[in-house]
């Protein structure tokens, strides 16, 4: 029920994408995002989609998962995408006018520029979290930031309150199906009527749900006091994070990707004496 | 008959690869006035099995029928459905969230369409039946009772719409030993009053040996066993790979006869064996 909301879930497999080292990984979505602003040219969307699918194959999750994050945020990539065609200014090449409603190719082109944008960075960032385990992402995450400690932030203890709200979110998940089925089957709707009727009808979930939620804080932290838990700053580890082939290839490509839409857009403004011209 | 299940089959996250079968072509009645028990280890889909019961699960192979209402129609009537079928979960002290403990328990009829008063009476019945002191606890808030009392209202809370059919998740799971026989006695004085059909699951053997006349046996999805507890209990090999064990009642009775003296008639509750024990001795004397 609710399990399917949490769209971007670790998927379990074993693959390439898999096996890459978190820190990599997280650099490269990092990359990925910067090359996606970056191109200014429909054809580097080619690239940025054949190393996506590349990608999504590479992961061997099912493109129907991969796909279902984007479902997540089809409206406000339509929304977006509507905005754009009729606030446009600036196009010349005019399809359709009514009024002082003006189309444009120039608009309808950058709509679809925005839409792409918006779809391969949500696919993008998506795929980090359902080849990556919370606890390898927050390892990651620490492994990143380590720097900060000379500065003094707080870095082990910032990943430890990551890795703990994100271990919990499932077990809320679960918390919420149990207790919306007792009270489902003390007679509560939760499907029918209007909106302030149904967030009504969620109150009898969420008292539980937060009271349950305190609990459970203070019993982890009890447990965490009763193991004399605290956050040393020489901790070692069970899994040590390690770089391998793997990242160096991804590493590699991503530049490659990089690089050619740098070139790409290089030659858009004329850098190279021809233009794809959009 | 209270209760028609016919091959039942359910798997959840179909097509993920979170897919797992819980039910495989389960069939069971359970008539009126009956005291079930039903027992399994973890993952045996005794839960999964339970919900469809009240609608709570959606019915994707096989049928349901309790009472009149048919779960394979398009729309049953689910409100009417939960009104009969009381559904207490486990550790149901969890679903407490009302400001008073009288709001809590009149929660239910109120969902069934009973108006304010005739769910503030419901509620008041129920709060008296499960043996709380009505005026005590019926303004202070649900979260300031003691454990016990929290499940006792609990459970006053799901009775409160006089189901026909009760419904128990572990009921007695986490109570001490005093807390556990109150609510066992609770459950049969309720189905004295109204509720005429009971289906507890449990891992307490003895619990089942004692107060159930039926008990299903749930193993990896499958109904492997349906009899009486003296017949589970008297061959123990139907228990193997279920990860379940025999009541003290069975074991004692086992090693008293290995030890020479056999045991006649019913043993399986204590008060039972204790009784035949007396027995066999005077005999022996």
């Amino acid at each position: 029920m609710s399990r399917d909301i949490t769209f971007g879930q670790f998927y379990p497999a074993n693959s390439f994408v898999h096996k890459m080292d978190p820190r990599a990984k997280l650099v490269l979505v990092i990359a990925y995002i910067v090359a996606v602003f970056l191109v200014k040219s429909l054809y580097s969307y080619i690239a940025i989609a054949v190393f996506l699918i590349a990608a999504v194959l590479g992961s061997r999750v099912p493109v129907k998962s991969v796909l279902k994050s984007v479902r997540g945020i089809l409206v406000i990539v339509i929304l977006t995408a509507i905005l754009n065609i009729f606030f446009f200014s600036g196009g010349e090449r005019v399809l359709f006018s009514w009024w002082k409603i003006k189309i444009t190719v120039e608009a309808l082109l950058f709509a679809l520029h925005m839409a792409l944008r918006l779809i391969f960075l949500v696919i993008g960032t998506t795929l980090l979290t359902l080849t990556t385990t919370p606890m390898n992402l927050t390892d990651g995450m620490e492994s990143l930031m380590s720097p900060l400690k000379l500065i003094k932030v707080p870095v082990h203890d910032l990943a430890i309150i990551m890795s703990i709200a994100l271990r919990f979110i499932p077990i809320l998940i679960e918390e919420v199906d149990k207790i919306m089925l007792a009270q489902k089957a003390r007679g509560a709707d939760f499907e029918s009527g209007g909106l302030i009727k149904r967030a009504k009808a969620l109150l009898p979930v969420l008292i539980p749900l937060f009271i349950s939620a305190f609990r459970r804080a203070d019993e982890l932290a009890l447990a965490l006091d009763a193991r004399c838990y605290n956050a040393t700053p020489k901790r070692t580890k069970y899994k040590v994070l390690k770089l391998g082939w793997r990242d160096a290839v991804g590493v590699i490509i991503l530049a490659i990707l990089i690089a050619a839409i740098a070139a790409v857009n290089a030659s858009f403004w004329g850098l190279f004496g021809f233009s794809f011209g959009v | 008959m209270s209760v028609e299940i016919k091959n039942l089959s359910y798997t959840y996250s179909v097509g993920s690869p979170f897919q797992k079968d819980a039910l495989h072509g389960i069939s069971v009645t359970i008539n009126e006035g009956e005291m079930v028990g039903i027992i399994g280890s973890t993952g045996s889909g005794k839960s999964t099995l339970v919900q469809h019961i009240n609608g709570l699960i959606k019915l994707t192979s096989g049928s349901i029928k309790v009472y009149d209402i048919d779960l394979t129609a398009k729309k049953p009537d689910l409100k009417r459905l939960r009104s009969m079928v009381g559904m207490l979960f486990q550790y149901p002290e969890y679903q407490l969230f009302e400001e008073t403990v009288l709001k809590d328990v009149a929660f239910g009829p109120m969902n069934f369409g009973a108006t304010k008063e005739e769910a503030l009476a419901a509620a008041e019945e129920a709060i008296r039946l499960v043996g709380l002191d009505f005026d005590e606890v019926k303004d202070k808030s649900p979260f300031e009772l003691s454990g016990g009392e929290k499940r006792r209202a609990a459970i006053a809370g799901v009775i409160a719409s006089k189901p026909k059919i009760l419904v128990l998740d572990e009921p007695t799971a986490g109570l001490d030993p005093i807390g556990k026989r109150e609510i066992l006695n609770l459950i049969l004085s309720l189905k004295k009053a109204f509720v005429k059909t009971v289906i507890m699951i449990s891992h307490n053997m003895d619990e089942i040996a004692e107060f159930c006349g039926r008990v299903l046996v749930l193993s990896e999805g499958r109904l492997i066993a349906d009899c009486t507890p003296a017949e589970l209990f008297e061959k123990e090999y139907s228990l193997e790979g279920t990860g379940l064990t025999l009541p003290h009642t069975v074991n004692i009775k086992r090693l008293l006869g290995q030890k020479g003296l056999s045991l006649k008639g019913d043993t399986l509750s204590a008060p039972a064996l204790a009784d035949a024990i007396a027995e066999a001795l005077r005999r022996r004397v």
